[in-house]
């Protein structure tokens, strides 16, 4: 199997590291997704360098393209992905929403006619 | 005959003069009826002045809260309507009969608050402006925007109104603790509905809600036109039902 090392490969095999230096900065806590993304981004790379695997992968499983491959499960990770960060920022939005309104109830009072608080009940 | 004892929920956002001529206009009926405002500061900027509602107000029972940021009208109407149902916020004569969302940019008159409440307080539990039967000089892009509204919450809440999104409603107390608004934004409208809808088909015939339309006149200003929905809003009560029919966001 020969290595395609091409300009394009070159550039998405820099991203993939950059990505990954990235996550090791601010993953650093959290190291089995790092190893995790590590494997990940190793696959690709060698996908990338070695796109014959790909394709016989594809072949295998009946997929056309070698590139189709690995753009099909990608595009229902992105969705997956999208559709559970959605629902973070509902959530996030429900307990903002919860805890804007207790402060606004326990600051509730009666206005008095010069403006002032009376009380507090 | 005894006055009615009516809550009157109302958000308020930036609404600067306009606050203070709806509370006058309030204080006006005041002989007429029990009244206290629930009015919920949604994170205006800068803040209600309170002296100026206290001036505006006078005689008139206001309680005031106020969200730390802007959550939308939903949530600030989901607010009052809790704190209104606090006993410790009832008057002295007696727990709330009629609970009235109303706008505070003076779109709604004081007067149809009024009637909602006597309908509630006549026997229905839920009694909803109509607009349209009240004479309002509706503007034609908002005519042709509430009929598409009309046609879209018969299809999915299965209610069956002349008016739909009008802010003016009454509810009983019974009624009023089935409303758990969660829709933060404009959605709450048909959100409401939906509720409304659901509470009124209920199996057991005394649990059924009482729902009735009573006409009421909407004021549109060039100021509450420039500030009420549009039809880019309508896509974001789609995308805000959408998001609620997901995750969670809509009646159970």
């Amino acid at each position: 199997m020969i290595a395609e090392v091409t300009p394009a490969a070159i550039a998405l095999v820099g991203l993939l590291v950059a990505l990954f230096l990235h996550d090791f900065v601010t993953l650093a806590r959290n190291r089995r997704l790092l190893l995790l993304q590590a494997l990940v981004f190793a696959l690709g790379a060698t996908l990338i360098v070695y796109p014959e695997i790909a394709r016989r992968l594809a072949h295998f499983v009946g997929i056309g393209r070698g590139v189709d491959f690995v753009l099909y499960p990608l595009v229902i990770w992105l969705v997956r992905e999208s559709l559970l960060s959605r629902r973070r920022r509902h959530e996030e939005q429900e307990k903002v929403t919860e805890l804007v309104r207790a402060l606004a109830a326990s600051g509730a009072h009666e206005i008095s006619p010069a403006g002032a608080r009376p009380h507090t009940r | 005959m005894p006055r009615v004892r009516i809550a009157v929920l109302m958000p308020a956002f930036n609404e600067d003069g306009r606050l203070a001529r709806t509370l006058d206009e309030l204080r006006a009926c005041a002989a007429q009826a029990t009244l206290t405002v629930f009015l919920v500061d949604d994170g205006s900027v800068p803040t209600i002045d309170e002296v100026a509602i206290g001036v505006a107000a006078q005689g008139l029972r206001v309680v005031m809260a106020r969200h730390a940021v802007n959550l939308g009208q939903g949530a600030a109407l989901e607010t009052a309507r809790r704190l209104a149902l606090e006993p410790r916020w009832a008057p002295a004569e007696g727990p709330f009969e009629a609970f009235v969302t109303m706008d505070s940019d003076g779109q709604h008159r004081a007067s149809d608050v009024l009637a909602l409440a006597s309908a509630v307080a006549g026997g229905a539990d839920v009694a909803l402006g109509d607009r349209f039967a009240g004479g309002s000089e509706v503007p034609t892009s908002r005519r042709v925007l509430l009929a598409f509204a009309r046609v879209f919450e018969r299809a999915t809440t299965g209610l069956r109104l002349s008016d739909v999104h009008n802010g003016l409603r009454a509810f009983g107390p019974r009624a009023m603790t089935q409303m758990r608004i969660r829709q933060n934004r404009m959605a709450h409208a048909t959100e409401i509905s939906r509720r409304i809808s659901r509470a009124s088909a209920a199996r057991a015939k005394d649990d059924a809600l009482r729902v009735v339309e009573v006409p009421v006149s909407v004021r549109y200003t060039d100021e509450s036109l420039a500030k009420g929905q549009r039809a880019s809003g309508a896509i974001a009560i789609l995308v805000d039902l959408f998001q609620g029919f997901l995750f969670g966001g809509e009646p159970r």
